[in-house]
């Protein structure tokens, strides 16, 4: 799963406050290697524009699971797929 | 009504899928054209989404946008990821992505598997909250009128068989859906909306004189019969099979059945002990239907004991008017009936559970008069035939069980088919946020085009 990716989900857990479910957290062991923030001006930062892109494109992750912010509800990650699929008492 | 839905939709899609999705690893299908334009027309850097990817297929026509597919079969995701796309596992009904985030979404014969109109809805609708406003959605899905026939109902199941799973059909294929693929025979009056029953053994090389014995089929799942290309040989080969093989079977629209009155149900308790002795023939002509019962049985909780699969049941008849064609109900019998469809006793999902409602069903579709019986009850002829085939031709053996080889499976799909203008009037009464630019149909399929309300 790419971050990118990551970027457009967002957790789908019935009974969430609007906006509740994202952004989903990933738990893995590495630290990000962004500012929390783009500076101003961003796009014409050329080093800045290959940081992002590489985080967003290049990075996967294989393993791991997304949390969901609100309701604490894991997603598993494997093999690059995550699985989003609640289960039917859930939904 | 929901529950049912679910469980049809487990059964008769998703088990289906997942148990097939290793025989579409070989398959190199190609991409519809009009949906490939439609992706290469997106403006580069755009997100676009195939919801109901399967193996992927249209995530690498356009490497100018950023692919992301998804579908709810495991099976299928792990092979487009094996090709490197980006994907995942979700529910159309529940899609987990926030709202307004892509420029295009596509779902090409994907919405066809929902068993009600409510969730056919809901998976447009869910489609349409993702999509930024101006972003574009394409929808396909199998048509009721295909090229020289129609289906005579919109709710059907189609039996999928491995056999078809050949790499050698695989390059002339040329599918929408899941890696489905059609013959059609050049010349031959055989009709991608015919399906065909067969226990040919998987195979990928077809040479028809070596193997008279296990013929082969094909597995005409709609609509996409016309784009064939198949040698000669096997066209002529083909078409005389073919013919021997065509089922369709008819499942009761559960939109249709949450109409019914519950009182049916009683009757069908008073037939239980029928299905014992009774010959449960698969319907043969083109235009046979089966009415695999009504919806009250669908997901019966009282379910009939051991005789509650019907196509189990039927092999162990003979019946001598049948042609001796490959033992087709083998198939439907779903090798033990573990994963594939009608289940048996015990699961109540059975779709196939359910006793017919009406007490002058016939099943008979064979000209000889296998006739009315009480057994008849099973299935309910929907219509007549007006073929030209013989009984012979069309009608299938249902108790012959010849060789030892047979060993396909086939897995019974739940497919709900649309009309002319359904598709644009379930869009335009239901679904408000989004407004079709053009609807047309291509290969069997219905297919809209449409764009998010800014």
């Amino acid at each position: 799963m790419k971050l990118l990716t990551h970027n457009l989900l967002s957790s789908h857990v019935p009974g969430l406050r609007p906006g509740g479910g994202f952004p989903l957290r990933i738990e893995l062991g590495r630290p990000s290697e962004l500012p929390p923030e783009p500076s101003p001006g961003y796009e014409a930062d050329e080093e800045f524009l290959r940081r992002l892109h590489h985080v967003l494109l290049e990075v996967e992750v294989l393993e791991g699971s997304l949390q969901c912010p609100d309701s604490g509800r894991r997603f598993p990650i494997s093999r690059g797929v995550p699985n989003l699929l609640l289960s039917e008492d859930e939904a | 009504m929901e529950h049912e839905a679910t469980q049809l939709e487990k059964q008769h899609v998703h088990s289906v899928y997942e148990n097939t999705a290793a025989y579409f690893s070989d398959l190199q299908t190609k991409a519809w054209p009009r949906v490939r334009n439609f992706l290469l027309e997106q403006k580069p850097g755009s997100l676009v989404v195939d919801i109901g990817c399967g193996t992927g297929k249209y995530l690498s026509v356009n490497s100018q946008v950023y692919n992301l597919g998804c579908d709810y079969c495991e099976g299928l995701v792990e092979i487009a990821r094996k090709k490197g796309d980006e994907v995942l596992v979700c529910d159309n009904l529940n899609l987990p992505f926030r709202d307004q985030c892509f420029n295009a979404v596509i779902s090409i014969g994907v919405i066809h598997h929902f068993s009600t109109k409510q969730r056919r809805i809901k998976a447009i609708k869910e489609m349409a909250r993702i999509l930024t406003p101006g972003g574009q959605i394409m929808i396909y899905v199998w048509a009721m009128e295909q090229k020289n026939r129609r289906f005579e109902k919109q709710d059907v199941f189609v039996p999928w068989n491995k056999a078809l799973c050949s790499r050698h059909f695989s390059e002339s294929n040329q599918s929408g859906d899941k890696g489905d693929f059609v013959h059609s025979a050049k010349g031959q009056d055989i009709h991608p909306a015919q399906l065909v029953i067969s226990e040919c053994s998987y195979q990928n090389n077809l040479h028809p004189e070596t193997d008279s014995k296990h013929p082969r089929n094909m597995d005409h799942c709609l609509p996409r019969a016309c784009c064939m290309k198949i040698s000669e040989e096997e066209n002529r080969f083909y078409s005389a099979l073919g013919r021997s093989f065509r089922s369709w079977f008819f499942s009761r629209s559960l939109d249709e059945s949450a109409l019914r009155k519950q009182n049916d149900k009683m009757k069908h308790l008073k037939h239980e002990g029928v299905w014992a002795s009774s010959a449960v023939p698969i319907q043969h002509s083109r235009h046979c239907s089966l009415d695999l019962g009504h919806h009250g049985a669908l997901l019966n909780e009282q379910s009939l004991d051991d005789d509650d699969d019907v196509f189990v049941e039927s092999l162990s008849l003979k019946k001598p008017q049948w042609s001796p064609a490959p033992d087709a109900l083998k198939d439907l019998s779903l090798n033990g009936g573990h994963q594939s469809v009608a289940q048996s006793k015990g699961d109540k999902a059975s779709f196939i559970n359910g006793p017919v409602e009406d007490k002058d069903c016939i099943y008979d579709c064979n000209k000889d008069g296998a006739g009315k019986s009480d057994a008849s009850k099973v299935f309910k002829r929907t219509s007549t035939t007006d073929s030209t085939d013989s009984a012979l031709d069309s009608a299938v053996s249902v108790g012959d069980q010849t060789d030892a080889m047979l060993d396909t499976k086939a897995f019974m799909r739940y497919y709900h088919v649309f009309r002319e203008g359904e598709l644009s009037s379930l869009v335009e009464e239901n679904v408000p946020e989004l407004q079709i630019l053009s609807s047309c149909y291509d290969h069997g399929n219905w297919c809209i085009i449409a764009e998010r309300r800014g």
